[in-house]
């Protein structure tokens, strides 16, 4: 135990190496506490355990893993010896598995207490794991006796500088809970034929920790752990400078209407129909990136191949950004994502490569990825705050069916998502049917405290990118509202193509 | 007919191969650590030792060390068992051994060692 600034003893921990969870325990184990890791069958203690003494041996530590009634070794090396983390040539040297069940069929708890104690001590173990704990209880003739159990192994944990794990089954709580420094639960979860594991922290002493349910995968690598995003950040990235210059979108005439482009470090959404030229208006935001103004496009539906395509075809450069390393394009399918790993994803992103111009293809990707909708709006309002005190300036796409001449009604679904009341900028895409052919629409309903022009614009998508004519008359004439005999000429003026 | 020592510390190990050797028709006498099988030796002198590598109290390589340096028990074969390749169980033990066998093993495979162990130190 160090002394910290006050003099005070500071409480000592131990990373648990696990990605993303020692960001939950805020730090890791307390050194020398004892922990309750528990879960049904198959919900990943094991390898928890495992991955927590190998990580600890690989900081130079050594570690002890005792199994009652468990998974017998060889089964269990042959398991774990799959993953990225296994490293055979620590054994036996720095981490030893041995079997404590007949120990405890023979000499009962007081037998499995004193083999702890001389094998802590002969292995010199910092981190020790009693996988199967649940043979005690059975094993104890009281409650008496295994609360006894778990303060005498307290007790020891504590002198020894010994940090332990209690691997053991899903129960509700009961007399260990109470006894112990934490308690970790993995679980399983259905969601319609989808099952989805998380990791909650019931418990810990000595400090605060992220609450509530958050996702993890067992991948190749071993566990990796995505704290749930709002409460990961919490504390967003504060600006050093509050106001600047707007950012250009990247078309001209859609920074004339806007003032001279979206607000500095704003956040954007484009609503509109499929089809109409939401990741064409994306591209040109990214065409504006160059040293200085990193881009990401972060999208669910094209490949990046797909991208490269449209954006040549489309006569900007961002193929040339790309291999500048300018611009990153992350494609992320949503058959089988998690939300939060998606989200980490972004924001890992957005810190590495300093991104400054952000492209989200769209929203709709978050929604299929969510099992809990509601989550959506604190997560995309976490990106809004973090993001603005990142210097970035955001872009999101959404989709709505938007055909028809009035706007605004359309977009009260996008209040669910959350998006439409932290976005400072609002731009509706629609198309507007003339004598069977559609049209297509472009107005900015929103720039928050500032006086806009929410006319509707009439745009087209060329061989060079988007074009938007410079006045609404055209799109009065395409609404209807005005005389019929004038807009047939201003929409032939257009070059339009379907994207 | 022989008698052989099996020490091992895990319980379902210990027990499936007391019952396979038996059936082969030896006699098994079982130890849960290293301290605890060189007391089962002060008791009878086995024809051969099963011994696993990693024990509580006293693992494999010491107790055949120890073994090893009593006249009495030294000429016992010993068979080494591990998770573990026999490299690094070569690498801590610093007595021989007369064979190894790697976990998780087949029946058939420790029986067919045992008894071409046993032959070859008839």
């Amino acid at each position: 135990m160090d002394d910290g600034p006050a003099g005070r003893p500071q409480l000592e921990r131990i990373p648990t190496g696990v990605p993303g969870l020692d960001a939950i325990l805020s730090g890791g184990l307390l050194r020398g506490g004892l922990f309750i890791i528990e879960g049904s069958p198959g919900a990943g203690k094991t390898i928890l355990g495992n991955q927590i003494c190998f990580r600890h041996v690989a900081n130079g530590g050594r570690a002890l893993y005792v199994t009652l009634l468990a998974e017998n070794h060889a089964r269990m090396l042959l398991h774990i010896g799959q993953l990225g983390f296994f490293e055979e040539t620590v054994i036996p040297d720095r981490l030893y598995y041995i079997s404590a069940f007949r120990v405890l069929e023979e000499d009962g708890l007081a037998g499995v207490l004193q083999l702890l104690r001389r094998e802590i001590q002969a292995h010199d173990a910092g981190v020790l794991v009693l996988d199967g704990f649940a043979a005690i209880e059975d094993a104890a003739a009281s409650i008496r006796e295994f609360k006894k159990f778990i303060h005498q192994l307290q007790a020891h944990a504590a002198i020894a500088n010994c940090t332990m794990l209690l691997l053991s089954g899903a129960k509700p709580v009961s007399a260990e809970h109470t006894l112990v420094d934490g308690v970790i639960e993995l679980q399983t979860k259905l969601y319609g034929r989808r099952a989805e594991r998380s990791l909650q922290v019931h418990k810990l002493r000595g400090s605060g920790y992220m609450r509530g349910e958050h996702s993890f995968r067992i991948t190749g690598g071993g566990i990796a752990v995505y704290p749930r995003t709002e409460a990961l950040l919490a504390s967003p990235s504060t600006v050093d400078r509050v106001t600047g210059p707007p950012t250009a979108t990247g078309l001209t005439q859609l920074d004339r209407i806007m003032g001279g482009g979206f607000p500095h470090r704003s956040t954007a959404l484009l609503v509109g129909p499929p089809g109409i030229g939401k990741t064409t208006l994306g591209l040109h935001f990214l065409s504006q990136c160059d040293e200085e103004n990193r881009g990401l496009h972060f999208g669910f539906y094209e490949t990046p191949a797909a991208i490269s395509d449209k954006a040549r075809a489309l006569g900007l450069p961002v193929e040339r950004l790309i291999a500048q390393g300018h611009v990153e394009i992350i494609w992320q399918p949503t058959a089988e994502g998690l939300l939060d790993e998606v989200c980490h994803r972004l924001i890992e992103t957005v810190r590495r490569r300093g991104i400054r111009r952000l492209f989200i293809d769209g929203l709709q990707g978050f929604e299929r990825l969510a099992t809990d909708q509601e989550r959506l709006k604190h997560i995309f309002s976490a990106f809004s705050n973090e993001f603005r005190g990142r210097d970035v300036s955001t872009l999101y796409t959404s989709e709505a069916d938007l055909i028809g001449p009035m706007a605004g009604l359309p977009l009260s679904g996008l209040s669910l998502q959350g998006v439409s009341c932290i976005a400072e900028i609002i731009l509706v895409t629609r198309y507007v049917e003339l004598r069977s052919e559609l049209h297509r629409m472009i107005s900015v309903l929103k720039v928050r405290d500032l006086e806009i022009n929410s006319a509707l614009h009439r745009f087209t998508i060329t061989n060079h990118g988007i074009v938007i004519e410079p006045d609404s008359n055209s799109a009065e004439k395409n609404s209807g509202a005005s005389d019929t005999s004038g807009w047939k000429s201003g929409l032939e003026g257009g070059s339009g193509r379907p994207s | 007919m022989a008698l052989i020592l099996v020490v091992e510390d895990e319980y379902s190990i210990a027990e499936v191969l007391e019952a396979v050797l038996a059936d082969a028709g030896h006699e098994v006498v079982t130890a849960m650590n290293g301290r605890q099988g060189l007391e089962r030796l002060r008791d009878r002198r086995p024809a051969l030792i099963l011994l696993d590598f990693m024990m509580p109290i006293m693992g494999g390589p010491a107790m055949l060390e120890a073994m090893k340096a009593d006249p009495v028990h030294r000429d016992v074969p010993v068979v080494v068992m591990s998770s573990l390749p026999e490299s690094a169980v070569a690498k801590a033990a610093k007595s021989q051994y007369a064979a190894f066998l790697r976990k998780p093993f087949k029946i058939k495979a420790v029986v067919e060692l045992v008894n071409a162990v046993l032959d070859q130190h008839a």
